[in-house]
Formats: structure tokens, sequence, C-alpha cells
């Protein structure tokens, strides 16, 4: 199906393509319900401790291996994604 | 020499040769080829006749149950009739041709399995597989895949201590469903040989025996006529049920120590389609580069599957466990669902390849299924075939740590792809659906397994059984633990182990 893009992530993740408005506000919101602590400020501060430049990537994938190594896993419709992978969907849905 | 119908024969004939192989399948038929044109003089046993006809399959009548834990009973009655074909070839008659041998693993004794363990390796199989795959003119497996450069055969990048490996599968045309001309021959014409003859329609209702020795058989037809055979050395080969099947009904032959027909194992398929809530069974791959290694455009073609070797296995606690990776349509989603799909995979192909897109393609995955001695055969003395013969109970039991340990296995290998920046995997059945979500394989191993104790195995490590010391068992009911690959070419390669034996044991004679 054709999906609608969502201009705006590339502000908040230079690196990531252009992701489902839905499913990202979907898929963040399943990460939050078991995170209901989490704010916009301290996951930017989590995912992005050095800011958003082009080593913000290699970071993001370092982290979301460390995740799956320790077994921190988010499950969202039966896949198996890091916790990393979660908190991210999580930012990007805040911030649109 | 000759292929005859034993109908055709005066009532109350007697059948003498040095070695009666009963059962005329892929496993008595692999037998007799080897030993055509040797000085032993051979009597092939079949059942049915050239095709498969209702009369002669519905001697395989019998009931079936499905247990497992946490899930509702499910009976599948018709399985003892479908899943197996009595005529000259047997089951290779529907066999689809798949092949792969056992992995090391599999022979391996794994302490955190109960009853694992072979009495022999893989290494020492090596030579048999290598005949069986000449046999059925296919190339071999050697223990060390070749590589290749070509970039769409790349195995996947899982690191050496996850312990997932590419485990190969060929296909066969010697089947019924793949070449028919092809597959005739295989069992046809093998008849030819001065010092073979093949009996159709003669079902071995009775092996006799004087104390270890057997004696005689005799030998049933539909149409009411009695026979009787007698050789030197008989070798069983009717199948994973109806090996236990005979030996029961034959005073609990090889029976002493109540092993005969336990510990029933048979492979289940997993998978499930998506719906409203969840994705199915699906791997959202990360590299740009398609998968043909595991998923070639033709279904049949030469593929890998996802193993977990034995350093996996031990990792996790698990048994044998793999992904079998295939092309799907995935049109039909529920367009939420799939909106959450493309996104997900979208964001893993970035983050871990730097890919804007994710490669979509469906799996099933498959488990070892552990020895178990409440998983078993026995016989129905109130319902029995046209022949007089009980027909047959198989309660197929899984136990918690099937389930627990697919479980496991598919979150290690969710780990595994994720942490090596290859994808991610989607598995959304519960432990109470996993057992109505699975499809039952054709496959049934173990009720006769292989041990050099008498008292832990039903025949010896040649195939021999314990209790009489001129009968052996072919087949996968020597197995004594299951793996997952299709065990089409083990139990040839067994055979052909068997074969030499015979050999080697007559010329000591």
């Amino acid at each position: 199906m054709a999906l609608a893009a969502a201009p705006g992530f590339s502000a908040a993740a230079p690196s990531l393509p252009d992701l489902d408005r839905n499913a990202v506000r979907r898929i963040g919101q399943a990460w939050r319900d078991s995170h209901p602590e989490a704010t916009e400020r301290t996951l930017s501060a989590r995912l992005f401790p050095a800011g958003r430049g082009p080593e913000a990537l290699p970071a993001l994938r370092a982290a979301v291996a460390a995740d799956f190594r320790a077994g921190r896993i988010f499950i969202h419709r039966g896949w198996r994604l890091s916790d990393t992978e979660g908190a991210l969907f999580a930012l990007l849905a805040m911030e649109t | 020499m000759a292929i005859i119908d034993a109908r055709a024969l005066p009532d109350a004939s007697h059948l003498e040769a040095d070695l009666v192989i009963i059962g005329g399948g892929l496993a008595g038929i692999t037998l007799a080829k080897e030993l055509a044109g040797s000085p032993l003089k051979i009597i092939v046993l079949e059942s049915g006749g050239l095709e498969m006809e209702p009369e002669t399959q519905a001697l395989y009548a019998g009931s079936c149950v499905q247990k497992a834990d946490g899930a509702k009973d499910r009976p599948l009655d018709n399985y003892p009739v479908q899943s197996r074909v009595r005529a000259l070839g047997g089951s290779g008659h529907v066999w689809g041709g798949k092949c792969g041998p056992l992995d090391p693993a599999d022979f391996a004794e794994r302490p955190w399995i109960p009853n694992s363990g072979w009495p022999v390796t893989r290494e020492q199989m090596q030579g048999y597989y290598d005949r069986a795959c000449d046999l059925l003119e296919i190339d071999r497996f050697p223990l060390k895949r070749p590589t290749t450069t070509a970039e769409a055969l790349q195995p996947l990048a899982l690191d050496d201590e996850d312990g997932f490996f590419p485990a190969p599968r060929v296909f066969a045309r010697i089947s019924g469903r793949a070449d028919k001309p092809a597959f005739d021959r295989f069992r046809t014409q093998f008849a030819d040989a001065p010092n073979i003859t093949v009996y159709l329609y003669a079902n071995v209702v009775r092996i006799r025996r004087e104390r270890d020795i057997v004696t005689g058989l005799e030998v049933a037809c539909l149409d009411g006529k009695r026979h009787t055979a007698k050789a030197a050395r008989y070798v069983l080969a009717t199948g994973g049920i109806e090996n236990v099947r005979l030996l029961l009904a034959s005073d609990n032959l090889g029976n002493r120590h109540d092993l005969v027909g336990r510990f029933f194992q048979g492979h289940l398929t997993y998978s499930n389609d998506s719906d409203t809530q969840r994705e199915g069974s699906a791997f959202a791959a990360s590299r740009a580069a398609p998968l043909d290694l595991y998923a070639p455009a033709q279904r049949i073609a030469p593929h890998c599957v996802i193993g977990a070797g034995l350093a996996a296995q031990k990792r996790m606690q698990t048994g044998n466990f793999t992904a079998t990776l295939f092309r799907a349509n995935f049109s039909n989603t529920d367009p939420t669902i799939a909106a959450d799909t493309q996104t997900l995979g979208k964001g893993a192909a970035k983050l871990d390849r730097g890919q804007d897109q994710s490669n979509l393609l469906g799996f099933f995955a498959m488990t070892e299924h552990f020895p178990n001695p409440d998983s078993r055969i026995t016989l129905d003395p109130d319902q029995r075939d046209a022949l007089g013969t009980p027909r047959i109970r198989l309660t197929w039991v899984h136990g918690k740590k099937d389930f627990e340990d697919l479980e496991r296995s598919i979150d290690g290998l969710a780990n595994a792809l994720g942490a090596s920046g290859e994808g991610r995997l989607c598995w959304s059945l519960r432990r109470d659906e996993l057992l109505a979500a699975s499809s039952a394989s054709r496959h049934h191993m173990g009720t006769t397994r292989m041990h050099r104790d008498p008292k832990k195995g039903v025949v010896d490590i040649n195939g021999r059984l314990h209790e009489a010391r001129n009968l052996y068992v072919a087949g996968s009911s020597v197995f004594p633990t299951s793996g997952i690959v299709n065990p089409t070419l083990t139990i040839l390669a067994l055979t052909l182990r068997l074969a030499d034996h015979l050999k080697s044991e007559k010329k000591a004679a």
C-alpha cells in the first residue's frame, strides 16, 4: 500500500527514511505503554547523546546490537525489536 | 529375477531364500539394490501392488491423537492411512523429494536432552550419505559447506558465537511426484537381478520365532490365500509405524524392555498468517541483495534453511531448530498491520545496513521432537484389519520442553539476526496456539530405537534386534532422535550401512 510520508522525521533522525506517520505513532505508543515515564527530553538524551549528526546512526546501530545481545527486546505485533528501536519510534512519535 | 503377484501362487506356498526383506519401500528397495548380483538369494515381500489401491491402503487404518502441554488434544484419525503408501516404492510415491543429512549435532549426546545421542557419528555416516546421494542422483553433502562469491548466495552474516548456520536442502527427482518414469525404474529394475524376487500383495502378518531366532513368516493375501516364508536372515522395513505393529503383533517380539513403539517422534512445522492484530511468521531482511541461498525463486530449488548448530543448542539449552525462509505474497495483510510491518522493516534496514527498504519473507519453524517414552504406538486388540492384525493407536505427545524450546529458539534466532544487523523476526503464536497452528509431517521415527544397551534400545548398532539374532530393522524407526531434516536420505544411508554389514556377516560366516 502507499504509505503517507512523514517529512518531519528527517529532523528527528536525519538518516532515517520517510516512515508512515500513523505506523510510527502506533509503534511508539506501544513502546510507551510499558515506559510511561519516558519523555521527549529523556529519550532524546538517551538516543542522541552526541547530537543528531552523522555519527548518530552508527551509535544507534551499536545500541540496537547490544540490546539484542542482552535480550532487551520490545515486541510489537509479533516483531522482535530492540528496546532502542522502540524508544526511537516513541521519540519520533512525540516529535510529530 | 521377477516381480510376482503372491495371489497367483498356489495357496499355502512356501518361499525360501537367504534373506527376506519385509517391505518394498525405499529402505527395502535400497537394501535389495545393494545386494543385487550377490550370492544371496533374496525375497522382497511387499504388501501392495505396483500402485496405491484403497483396499490395501486401508490396512494402515488406526487411530491417532496429538497431545501437547496446555493444548486441546488434536485427533488425526486418518493420519496412519494418509501418511504412508502401501505399494512397491512405498511412500516414495508421494515423497516430495527433499533431501538433507542430519546435522553433526543430531548424532551427539546432549546432556540437556534426555535420551539423546546416536551410537554413530555424522563423520562415520558421511560415506553412507555420499552413497545415498549417488543412489538418488543428487549432489553430495560435504561436512563443510563450500563457499561462493555470488552476492545473492551469501549466507546470513550471523556471528560465530550465535551458532546458527546454513543447512543445505536439495530435491531428488526420484520420487513419484517429481519424475514418475525415473521413480518407476528405481523401484522395479532391481528385480531384474537373478538373485532377487519381489512378491506383491504379500502381507507379513506374523513373525515366528523360537527363543532368539526368527524361524519364519506368515504371509497373507487379501484374497484369502496364506503362504509362509523362511530365510536365514530377515530385514523388517515397513515404516516407522508398521515395523512396530508387526513386532507387537508377533507376541511382542523385541519388547522385553517395553520399548517397542515408545519414543515416537514426528516432525511438525509451525507458522501462521497475519490477522487484524498481529503479523504472521515473517522475516524482514535488512540487506539489499536477495537471499537466494535461503529463498530461491523456485520452491524446489536447492536452498539452505537457518539451522541451530551444537553451539547454539548448548547456549540456548535447546534441541535442533530450523527456520525455512520463503518468498511470500503479503498482499492480503490488513492495511494497518502492513503499514506497521513496512515501517518496522524500513527502520531496521536503515539502522542495520543503511538501506531504505527491507526485504520481507515468510518463514516456518521446525524443532526437533524430543524422544519421549509416552509418545507411543500401541495395538488396539478390539480393532483388527481385514487380515486379522490389530490396528494401531498412535498417541503423539509433545511435552512442555518441546514448546518451550521452540519459543527459546525463536527468541535466540531473532536476537542473533538483530544483533548481526541482518533483520527482524516476527513470531506471534502463543503457546496455546502452537499445536493447532502446526502441520504434521509424514515422518515417523524412533519407535524401534538404536542403542548399544538392550535396556535402552530395540536394535543394536547394526540395526539387529537385541532379542533376535537374525532379524534386522531398517528405516526411520531406528532413529534415536529425530533431528529436523526429512529422514529419507538418512534412511537410505543407514540401509546402505546395513547392506555392508549383511555382506560382511555373510563373508564371515
